[in-house]
């Protein structure tokens, strides 16, 4: 086989994954919703379907790795240089976590919220062009493959965590409570599962035009200060492929295909958005909210009630203490790996790579944003009336900061990590 | 603050004693109210070092950092801290800017008014700020007392441990089990601790009571964790030691040799490379665009051995390392370390070897060589001698005309040159030379030896030039650099302690987290069995082995059903 | 126990105390170079046009101007008559004045000397060493230093005309 063929064969094991985890979280949904169906004994019943379930999670894994390795093979270097290959990797490392966690605790259920997770992780991976670029000099190093695999890992760790916890919010949540603090956390246990069909709404937005092969085109004139302190110009062409509602700062359009009867973009992104290409990004965030209030609003009038509340009698016979044991675990074997990866193995490259082993790049500093929220919740986690549901919120905005870190810093912050143009 | 810190089996404990050090008995008020609550078993129970009753002034610093919740606080306020500053781009990201008001004028320019705000408040420079670093002095500070303060007397208690606990300790812990054992109790228990000894348990027993215990060492993680962070931390700030830290930057067009600031050593860069990836390498949205491939520069570094300091001598260098300077690949020698940054594509002249020609008949008379650094003064072209009387590196008129450099670049070098010889006028002729082949520097060159020949000084007996300029596509008889490479030099010599601290840290979290603390307390009274079972993590690991220990002795339980926490659902 | 356990919290105390003053000073007092009044200025040595070593303590226990200039700066070039017309005025009295050349080639130095016709001793700085320790920003820059080797007035940017030079030797002169 040539090394294209490879390619092209890893890209039909990642598909193989991707309807094998699908296949997989439809069982863990069985298993979950299917409990009071006639004819059964509940506890059977979860079990068989778990199990299946688990089964068809792992061959979907090793389908994964074949596209990892097959990619590797073909690509000449490991697949995690870009936006597309680390994506892909943290929904392998996600997986990975998520077997271990099962193994040790074969909660039949975890599955039900973990595989989502991954598909929505690698789903999202898939936004991004999938070629095969070769090797910047910079990451041209054995660093790569040490630096992003265990950073991923320890990541991984900690999104078990947050789908056990998100699980046991769910579990706990009580909708009779009318007073104020029941209120509060019937809203935000509800705002959590919004943000997720805010995503899912971003990736049906992004591959609904992209089937439709929507187009527009800017140029965007930007002023960059060079060493010798020259204020110079340069005009970039920036590419939308979702309706601009937002144009890029500081540009025009070359081409625009009209949206129903939208003519031109709303309005203009602010200059301090300074990541590379802001203006389509925070058009994208748009959509993707757009997107993601229908999908609610369509989900909502079909349940009739809050989607928590729909979730919540499924779960009626879990022990909460288990959940929140199994979101502490899964942090507390994510939380060493994280930081040999995240923080040490990055600082080892660094001073490899840029002569400084911690320079206060975005990127390294969120990492230990990151390192430090999951220490206060390690810490806090020690004292009384913080373990339980508290506990849980915090493992659910810790991962968002992982998520941050990952993805919101390529976002909206330029920094030395921005390889993949993103 | 008086308590009776005296427990009923006799022993006397200090004062913040939670559990008697000794049997377990609860000795707080609130603990003793509601007696089947899970006991809160936080360093064993043991009264904290910081916990006094008359508390002094140094006392008082002293507990405040030995509070956990400062801890926290400490952490999430430096947390919110390191995001404030990833905000906008930090200063030092900013390498060509170095006065406060061209700080000032960028944030305004790119951020507007929030820049404005960002830059006042400091925020432009975080990390380097004295609340930023007193956070981590702080952090450190807390670091280590709140260790010190646990972690001896944990170790105290955890090392002499009574195997026969108090009632209430046992049957409130978060692993409980309550039953009845008829025949012999001794034997029994005897072989329950077999049991546990097979699961790696270190057993101890007495009459009618049973201590199992193992991986206590993992308790110790998390005070070898802050131990490497405080390493870290020391390390860190040793960085600050002007001796222990140097960062400069140098940049060097090829064939340059550089003296490294404020050391002995000179760097060469000989010679500098870029490849860029073929169309078949790159991607197929890449195609067309130039991707850089590699970067390289290949580096000589000296050693001065001889007139180092002596402004009048050339220094006297001795090569001592010779590698090719790569990002990823940095040229290392005794602690100084000399990384790729970056590099500018930039022309720059180094020498040009015209030739002295008999104007009326075209011939050669010989070449000489023309350095743009410090070129020599004195030059012999066969019978004839040349004197450099002038050189401008960068040519221009000055507003009266007069001719100056423009720069200390040479940018467009001009060089006054007098020949003596044989069969010329005495006082020898006068030209000006022109190396830059370009239109306008030749326009120059003749203008200014048309007015030479005026005032007499010349009489166009010859002309300077480069002969065969171009050969095989090549520049001849011209030598420059395409590239200027850009350099960073370091010293770093806390990096070692650096790694040590993250190594040490590591291992501790490694001990503290992949192996849990597990014991199980064991005591009959008459028939009555009281099993309790404590460990600091993974109380899901100990009630299997629990279960399982007891299922191999003949009492069957499920391990969900030894879960105490929030009493027995 | 007490007293030692005392002690022990007095120690660790105090070392923070060092240690964490020590990172915060650090933080407060940045390494800027820029000289001003009042400062010591660095010291050199450097091979002259004479060629002749010359170091700063050379100076010592005389008024001197310290100028910092290039041929390829307009407004160093226009300002070296006047320098050299206040030399030859003061210098009866004790008055030195060196120029340090802007680490260019001696020949284009020289050349721009003999034209002007500088009488005052002209350092070369090499690589831009010397120019760095004075921290300079822009060219020329002027020192003046007292005898007791103190930085009485820094003048940035040119162009000084005689009267300028002379107000500021007198200064010199008096202190």
């Amino acid at each position: 086989m040539t090394l294209n063929g490879w390619i092209d064969f890893s890209s039909d094991a990642f598909i193989v994954a991707f309807y094998l985890y699908c296949a997989s979280f439809i069982c863990f949904a069985i298993a979950v919703a299917g409990k009071r169906w006639s004819n059964r004994k509940p506890e059977d019943h979860t079990s068989r379907w778990g199990k299946i379930g688990f089964g068809l999670a792992v061959l979907g894994w090793l389908a994964h790795l074949t596209f990892f390795f097959t990619r590797w093979y073909g690509g000449g270097h490991i697949p995690t240089s870009n936006m597309y290959e680390f994506m892909t990797f943290l929904g392998m490392a996600i997986m990975f976590a998520f077997i271990v966690v099962h193994l040790i605790y074969r909660n039949m259920i975890l599955g039900a919220f973990a595989l989502p997770l991954i598909i929505i992780i690698i789903a999202y991976a898939s936004v991004f062009p999938s070629e095969v670029q070769p090797l910047i000099p910079a990451l041209n190093n054995y660093w790569l493959k040490i630096h992003v695999t265990t950073a991923a890992t320890g990541e991984a760790f900690f999104a078990v965590g947050f789908a056990a916890a998100l699980m046991q919010l769910i579990r706990v949540v009580d909708f009779t409570r009318t007073d104020k603090a029941g209120k509060r956390s019937q809203f935000w246990t509800e705002f959590s599962l919004f943000v997720i069909i805010v995503l899912i709404g971003f990736l049906v937005a992004v591959f609904t035009f992209r089937a439709a092969g929507y187009e527009s085109t800017f140029n965007q004139e930007t002023i960059v200060i060079d060493d010798a302190g020259i204020a110079k110009s340069s005009v970039k062409e920036v590419i939308y492929s979702l309706p601009p509602l937002v144009a890029p700062y500081n540009s025009e359009a070359v081409s625009f295909q009209s949206f129903i009867g939208m003519k031109e973009p709303l309005f203009e992104s602010p200059s301090w958005l300074n990541g590379a290409n802001a203006g389509r990004k925070l058009n994208t965030v748009i959509w993707s909210v757009i997107a993601g209030l229908l999908l609610y609003g369509v989900l909502r009038l079909f349940a009739r009630k809050k989607l928590a509340a729909v979730i919540h009698p499924h779960l009626s016979d879990i022990d909460p203490d288990d959940l929140e044991e199994i979101s502490y675990r899964a942090i507390a074997i994510g939380f060493p790996i994280f930081t040999l990866g995240a923080l040490i193995f990055a600082m080892i490259w660094a001073e490899i790579a840029w002569s400084r082993f911690w320079g206060w790049d975005p990127k390294e500093v969120w990492a230990l944003v990151t390192f430090l929220f999951y220490s206060v919740y390690l810490h806090l986690r020690l004292s009384r009336g913080w373990q339980g549901t508290r506990s849980a919120w915090l493992a659910v905005i810790g991962f968002l900061v992982v998520m941050f870190t990952l993805v919101g810093v390529n976002l909206v912050i330029a920094g030395l990590h921005s390889y993949s143009g993103v | 603050m008086f308590q009776n810190t005296k427990c009923e089996c006799g022993h006397q404990n200090p004062v913040g004693t939670v559990l008697c050090e000794s049997c377990g008995k609860p000795l707080l008020e609130e603990l003793l109210t509601d007696e089947s609550a899970p006991l809160e078993m936080r360093y064993d129970g043991v009264a904290r070092r910081s916990q006094k009753a008359n508390p002094h002034i140094v006392d008082r610093i002293w507990n405040f950092f030995s509070s956990v919740k400062i801890a926290v606080y400490l952490i999430a306020i430096t947390l919110v801290g390191a995001c404030l500053g990833t905000i906008f781009q930090q200063e030092n990201t900013l390498i060509n800017m170095t006065e406060r008001s061209e700080f000032a004028a960028f944030y305004k320019e790119q951020h507007g008014t929030f820049g404005v705000i960002y830059h006042a408040l400091g925020l432009s420079r975080t990390y380097e700020s004295w609340w930023f670093v007193l956070l981590l002095v702080m952090i450190g500070t807390s670091l280590v007392i709140c260790s010190l303060d646990r972690v001896l007397p944990l170790y105290r208690a955890l090392s002499k441990q009574q195997i026969r606990k108090h009632l209430q300790f046992i049957t409130r812990q978060q692993v409980v089990y309550n039953g009845t054992v008829e025949g012999d109790q001794e034997a029994w228990l005897t072989e329950l601790g077999k049991q546990l000894k097979r699961k790696h348990y270190r057993v101890y027993q007495e009459k009618g009571a049973l201590l199992a215990e193992k991986n206590r060492f993992s308790r110790w993680g998390p005070y070898i964790n802050h131990i490497g962070l405080i390493i870290f931390l020391l390390a860190v700030l040793g960085r600050s030691i002007p001796a222990w830290h140097m960062d400069k930057y140098l940049t060097l067009y090829e064939g340059e040799t550089r003296q490294i600031p404020d050391t002995n050593y000179y760097v060469k860069n000989e010679n500098f490379t870029v490849d860029y990836y073929t169309d078949d390498e790159l991607a197929n949205n890449q195609k067309g665009t130039k991707v850089v491939k590699l970067y390289e520069t290949e580096a000589r570094l000296y050693e001065c051995t001889d007139a180092c300091d002596d402004p009048m001598k050339e220094p006297v260098l001795t090569e001592v390392k010779h590698h090719n300077i790569r990002v990823n690949s940095a040229l290392s020698y005794k602690g100084l370390k000399l990384y790729q940054n970056s590099y500018q594509e930039r022309v720059r002249f180094i020498s040009v070897k015209p030739s002295l020609i008999n104007s009326a008949t075209g011939k050669s008379l010989g070449t000489f060589e023309l350095s743009m650094d410090h070129p020599a003064e004195k030059l012999e072209v066969g019978s004839y001698k040349l004197t450099l009387s002038d050189y401008y590196p960068d040519f221009s008129l000055d507003d009266k005309s007069q001719p100056m450099t423009k720069t200390r670049e040479p940018n467009n070098p001009a060089f006054v040159i007098r020949v003596n010889g044989p069969n010329i006028q005495a006082a020898g002729e006068l030209y000006i030379y022109f190396a830059m082949p370009s239109e306008k520097s030749k326009y120059y060159e003749k203008i200014i030896n048309e007015s030479f020949k005026q005032r007499g000084d010349n009489t166009g007996l010859f002309t300077i030039k480069v002969e065969n300029p171009i050969v095989d596509g090549k520049m001849n008889n011209i030598t420059y650099s395409e590239y200027s490479t850009y350099l960073n030099i370091r010293v770093d010599k806390a990096m070692p302690y650096i790694w040590f601290g993250a190594a040490i840290s590591m291992i501790g979290l490694i001990m503290g987290f992949y192996w849990q603390h597990r014991r199980i307390w064991l005591r009959f009274d008459d028939h009555s069995l009281s099993l309790g079972g404590h460990t600091n993590k993974n109380s899901f690991g100990l009630r299997a082995d629990v279960a399982w220990a007891l299922g191999k002795t003949g009492i069957e339980v499920e391990p969900k059903s030894l879960d105490n926490r929030r009493n027995v659902r | 126990m007490g007293r030692y356990r005392k002690s022990i919290q007095y120690i660790i105390l105090a070392a923070v105390l060092l240690v964490g003053g020590y990172a915060i000073a650090n933080s407060l007092f940045s390494k800027s170079v820029v000289l001003t009044k009042g400062d010591k200025p660095p010291s050199f040595r450097l091979a002259g046009l004479d060629n002749e070593v010359h170091e700063l303590q050379d100076y010592e226990g005389k008024p001197l101007i310290l100028n910092f200039w290039g041929t390829f700066c307009p407004p160093c070039r226009d300002e070296m008559p006047a320098l050299q017309k206040q030399y030859d005025k003061w210098k009866g009295e004790g008055l030195e004045l060196v120029g340090i050349n802007l680490s260019e080639d001696k020949l284009t130095v020289e050349s721009f000397i003999r034209q002007v016709g500088v009488s005052f001793p002209i350092l070369m700085d090499k690589d831009k060493k010397t120019e760095k320790k004075y921290g300079l920003k822009q060219y020329p820059t002027t020192f003046f230093i007292t005898p007791k080797g103190v930085i009485q007035e820094v003048v940035i940017g040119g162009l000084l005309s005689e009267e300028e030079i002379e107000v500021r030797v007198q200064r010199l002169m008096k202190s």
